[in-house]
């Protein structure tokens, strides 16, 4: 499968020339950084948040109005606020095993309810050219895709080389086994919510950057995407099973798709279309794959 | 302390916090005719008819502990069906849109038990594939319908709350209310969700009651949507997607719970009322939108709250802890 | 008719259910060879055999789920080839299987209609009520409201209605495969009163069962399975609970289990007024390193659950545990773990072990470390375990939920060995699912745990084990305490007797060197 994909985009005439490739890595960035969050939750076997999309246009609106106290407070403002809204979802879900769908639908009205009172539905814009590092390219590659990458490298290494990182997998893999092996449900449960938000967070900042103002509409649909990416990266839906990395993939597959469907002329609407088809696809094939091993 | 006990029971939640919003708002609004009047009623059914029908299909999929996010694509997957085909004939529309809501409903019920994937993996493929099948069909714009007509037969106020519109939705949540409640296959529903294992080995056939349900709530969500548009007069790929977080909501509000197993389709009737009429009611007097979003923020997280299966089990702990000292 | 073994009488009565020949191999693994039983309308036979003796795989072939081999199946003296259970349903043939297969948000009128093909469409039809009234009544359940949800009733009383849904669909032949597992004495009472009322009303009723008590409680007639061989069937009257033993283990079992030893070392483990909300009333125990310790008693007495709350399990346990002298708080796993606690819990897919997760990770578990994990290190610590517990370390990276259920068993074992510290092991029902020749191979790492300088305390509901095993018997009834036996000072009857009407108020400790 991921042959075919490689050598189809490959073979594709201007895949690999620096402008669509550049505009493919940026465009995946921000996916990429919430379905790296997203792998936290559904690997710790609470299926998906429906919030992280609103979390990230909010962490995009605290990080616009906290620019007129400098970068850094923004930053810290943007990243805190994601982190600790979520996880605070977290320890109702893990300390209390409160339904995480639930939980997400809640925390979405709440916040798309306060960011409405204060903001009154408006954007919130840079004040000044002041996130120039935040945007453009370095090394040949679009920032945002180096913060993807760093994001993905340092989940892998919490997944893999942490005792945290091994306790989600056990706490997604079976929560009784897990308690009874000493595991404390609530802090695991709770720390992946965190480096979810935190992610999320990360991911509304950078594109509040590329557009130098930020609103409660810039995440509207990054749930669905990110689900998407993680499952098609081949994690399982209900915990226990899969990485960092394999969303990374999944990510990277979605995204190809479509720029191979643009290259090949087809329509934004067509792209949607096939995504939707691929989704399903890969989704069939992991389980095929999964029965005949 | 007993009162308490009755409006906590869960059959009776959905129409205690119904009641509860209706006499809140009423008193809000102190006599004032904005809120208690014939066109607030009207309002709040119109939007009961959108949000309604989408509701009882993701409702009834999470009975059977399933979670059709797919409802979402479909709704406005449907509306646009309906509006391509049906210019000259409505009915070619409308039998167009519910057939393809059944076909894809039940072609999803074939991929999760056929190949034994989860529902939810299923329904995000079918999401985004019928949004992308919308934005294909419209090619990504707002398609008007011509016949303004049929829109204003089917919004046209009877007795001054209700529309054809409304009379449909309510019939149809009647005739699905009365299948769960008196016939076998409603029981098998139930039974299926509420233990799947125990069920097939009892002898339920829970593979077919898996692809009826979606099947089902493909087709309602089908009918919700082609009614929509015809109403609007409009289809869009866009706009109507954002439905299945207060779908989701008044779901759940309806005593449905997301374990499978519960939640009756007059109880979703109930959720979904209590969102339409705070939504309506507080527009009605004068409250500004995010009054709407905080109380149904803050009613999920109760209920999210006093069905968590470890609030016991924390309490007992910590009383005993206090205790000790 | 009684013996139908090669050789045996020829029928005296027209038999309802007649086994003939019957084999069934799986693999390499004959599960069923040659095996012969016959059951005459309104009989109650015991079908006796420990675990892996063949008694699902039998139970299988009758209810349709599998198919014979070779044999044939004869009911009411016609051959019948069951191809799919709803075969054997046609022809009077029910099964109360293990799993409980009632809805809980079903009422129980619901429940006992469920899956029945006759109900019509709309089904809320008064003789339905009446009838499902009915088989209620023969049951003895007519005090039980047909709209409860069956959610709301105890187990006993979910296991009754089911066996009334059989009764509903008109069964002839009622198999129950250890149907009162899980049940108080006051519940398996109820339901032996009425399985007799129904065999005297003629429904034949084979009843699979490894608890010996209930063959002579409640049987006529008996079929002993050894190695998926009928090894004998007779009336219960012409055999004594030894002669069964014999039968049902082959004498092996003696030989299964390593010498007793005992120790008088200074106590390992205290624990003082342990109460447990709903389970146990107060309970203190005081054991030295070095020993077996058993812990006997039915579901109800809470046996379980004292080990459960040692090992921090417990949200509603208060009490005074020490290790070594130093006092240890409740309620935290981890704590226990630091204490020298290692918690091996009886329900192994659930709670036990990580059936998704590779074997490495399993051994590894509770190994992690602080900071950085060294994959090498953990890698090293994984085989050394595997090794220890008789696994093979090739299969590090296989998934736990392909070894067998003793393979699984000793992953669950082997996680928590291996530690310098000297620790206390709590074990519930360490052999439940695990195949003989596993056993074996348990017993073995247990008693070298002890060698070692460890304590084991566990439960366990095979008293055949508790006394072949344990150097300490602790016999509990009721939440409290019965007495406490050396293994040289107790037979199984006194254990039972304990542990079912002890004979002294619970919580008076017998005293003993």
């Amino acid at each position: 499968m991921l042959l075919i994909l490689t050598v189809g985009a490959l073979a594709t005439p201007g895949f690999i020339s620096t402008p669509s490739l550049a505009a493919l890595l940026t465009s995946i960035s921000f996916i990429g950084c919430v379905a790296v969050g997203m792998t936290f939750i559904t690997l710790s076997g609470n299926i998906m948040s429906l919030c992280l999309g609103a979390t990230l246009s909010a962490s995009s609106l605290i990080f616009m109005a906290g620019l007129s106290f400098g970068v850094g407070p923004a930053l810290a403002l943007g990243l805190g606020f994601g982190t600790l809204f979520t996880a605070a979802q977290g320890l109702l879900v893990g300390y209390l095993r409160a339904n995480p769908i639930i939980v997400s639908i809640a925390a979405l009205a709440l916040l798309v309810g306060s960011a409405d009172y204060l903001t009154g539905g408006q954007r919130i814009y840079s004040p000044e050219d002041s996130l120039v590092p935040l945007t453009g390219t370095l090394w040949g590659m679009p920032v945002e895709a180096l913060f993807l990458l760093a994001s993905a490298v340092i989940g892998q290494i919490i997944l893999s080389y942490t005792r945290f990182g091994r306790h989600i997998h056990m706490v997604g893999s079976n929560l009784k086994a897990a308690r009874a092996a000493g595991v404390s449900i609530w802090r695991t449960v709770t720390g992946s919510y965190l480096l979810a938000g935190f992610f999320t967070a990360l991911a509304g900042i950078l594109l509040s950057a590329r557009y130098g103002s930020g609103d409660m509409e810039l995440g509207v649909g990054y749930d669905y995407d990110a689900i998407a990416a993680v499952l098609v990266g081949g994690t399982a839906i209900h915990g226990g099973e899969g990485s960092v990395m394999r969303t990374l993939l999944g990510v990277a597959v979605i995204s190809a798709i479509q720029v191979v469907l643009l290259l090949y002329g087809f329509s934004q609407q067509m792209q949607y279309l096939m995504t939707g088809l691929i989704v399903l696809t890969v989704i069939m094939l992991h389980s095929l794959g999964e029965r005949h091993s | 302390m007993s009162v308490f006990k009755t409006i906590t029971r869960e059959s009776i939640r959905p129409f205690a916090v119904l009641s509860g919003a209706v006499v809140t708002l009423g008193l809000v609004d102190r006599g004032s005719g904005n809120f208690l009047s014939v066109a607030t009623a009207f309002s709040v059914l119109q939007l009961f008819s959108t949000l309604g029908l989408v509701s009882l299909a993701l409702g009834l999929s999470l009975v059977v502990r399933g979670f059709d996010l797919s409802v979402a694509g479909m709704l406005s997957l449907a509306g646009c069906v309906a509006v391509l085909t049906g210019a000259t004939h409505p009915w070619l529309g409308l039998a167009a849109g519910l057939a393809l809501g059944l076909a894809a409903g039940t072609l999803q019920g074939l991929v999760m038990t056929g190949l034994r994937i989860p529902p939810l993996g299923v329904t995000l493929g079918g999401l985004l594939t019928f949004q992308g099948l919308s934005y294909v069909l419209t090619e990504g714009q707002t398609i008007a319908y011509p016949n303004y007509d049929l829109a204003l037969i089917l919004t046209e106020p009877i007795m001054g709350f209700l529309s054809y519109r409304s009379l449909i939705t309510l019939g149809v949540f009647l005739i699905v209310a009365l299948v769960m409640s008196h016939t076998r296959l409603g029981r098998d529903v139930v039974a299926t969700g509420s233990d799947p294992e125990a069920s097939r080995i009892a002898g339920v056939h829970t593979d077919r009651i898996l692809i009826g349900v979606f099947a089902l709530s493909g087709f309602l969500t089908a009918l919700a949507g082609v009614l929509l548009s015809y109403s609007l007069a409009a289809a869009s790929p866009v706009a109507l997607s954002d439905v299945l977080v207060p779908a989701a909501a008044a779901a759940i509000l309806g005593g449905v719970s997301l374990g499978g197993g519960k939640g009756k389709p007059l109880g979703i009737a109930a959720g979904v009322l209590t969102l339409c009429i705070l939504r309506s009611g507080l527009n009605a007097i004068g409250a500004s939108p995010f009054v709407h979003e905080f109380a149904t923020g803050g009613v999920l997280l109760v209920v999210a709250i006093l069905d968590a299966p470890e609030l016991a089990r924390r309490l007992t702990s910590w009383r005993l802890r206090a205790s000790e000292r | 008719m009684i013996s139908r073994s090669p050789g045996g009488d020829p029928p005296a009565e027209t038999p309802i259910l007649s086994v003939e020949n019957l084999s069934k191999c799986f693999g390499s693994v004959d599960a069923l060879q040659e095996v012969f039983f016959s059951v005459d309308p309104g009989e109650i036979r015991a079908v006796c055999g420990e675990n892996g003796a063949g008694k699902s795989t039998l139970v299988k072939i009758l209810t349709g789920v599998h198919r014979p081999d070779q044999g044939t199946v004869r009911i009411n003296h016609q051959t019948q080839t069951l191809r799919h259970p709803q075969a054997a349903q046609q022809q009077g043939i029910a099964l109360v299987a293990q799993e409980l297969s009632l809805a809980p948000h079903l009422s129980v009128q619901d429940n006992i209609w469920l899956g029945n093909r006759t109900v019509p469409l709309l089904h809320r039809r008064p003789h339905l009520r009446r009838q499902a009234r009915r088989v209620l009544d023969i049951i003895g359940l007519d005090q039980l409201d047909l709209d409860r949800p069956a959610g709301s009733l105890t187990i006993g009383e979910r296991q009754l209605v089911e066996i009334a849904r059989m009764l509903a669909r008109q069964a002839r032949v009622l198999i129950l495969d250890e149907p009162t597992a899980g049940l108080s004495d006051v519940e398996i009472e109820r339901i032996f009163t009425a399985l007799k009322e129904l065999s005297s009303r003629g429904t034949t009723i084979v009843y699979v069962t490894h608890r010996l008590g209930e063959v002579f409680e409640l049987c006529d007639t008996v079929t002993v399975l050894r190695n998926g061989k009928s090894v004998r069937s007779c009336r219960v009257t012409e055999i004594d609970r030894d002669g069964l033993i014999e039968l049902m283990l082959g004498q092996s079992m003696r030989e299964m289990y390593p010498p007793s030893r005992t120790s008088t070392e200074s106590p390992l483990l205290v624990v003082e007024n342990l109460k447990i909300l709903g389970w146990v009333g107060d309970f203190s125990l005081s054991e030295s390193s070095g020993q077996i310790v058993s812990i006997a008693g039915q579901i109800s007495s809470g046996a379980a659950q004292v080990l459960r709350a040692v090992a921090g399990l417990a949200y509603d346990a208060t009490g005074q545990v020490r290790i070594r002298g130093q006092p240890m708080s409740l309620g935290s796993v981890r704590g226990a773990q630091e204490s020298g606690i290692r918690f091996i819990s009886e329900d192994r897919a659930q709670e036990g072990i990580f059936l998704k997760l590779k074997v490495l990770d399993n051994l590894i578990a509770t190994r992690l470390g602080a900071g950085f994990l060294s994959w090498s290190a953990l890698h090293q610590l994984a085989s050394n375990l595997a090794r220890r517990v008789g696994l093979d370390d090739l299969r590090l990276g296989a998934r736990a939920g392909e070894l067998s259920g003793g393979n699984q068993q000793k992953l669950a074992l082997g996680r928590s060995m291996g530690q310098e510290q000297k620790g206390v092991f709590l074990m519930n029902e360490p052999t439940r699912g695990v195949d003989v020749g596993s056993r074996r191979d348990l017993y073995k790492v247990m008693r070298q745990l002890c060698d070692n300088g460890n304590l084991i305390v566990m439960t366990s509901s095979d008293l055949e084990e508790v006394v072949g095993i344990s150097d300490i018997i602790i016999t509990m009834y009721r939440g409290k305490l019965v007495a406490r036996y050396a293994r040289d000072q107790v037979t199984m009857h006194q254990v039972l007797t304990d542990i079912t009407h002890p004979r002294f108020r619970p919580g008076e400790r017998k005293t003993e060197s």
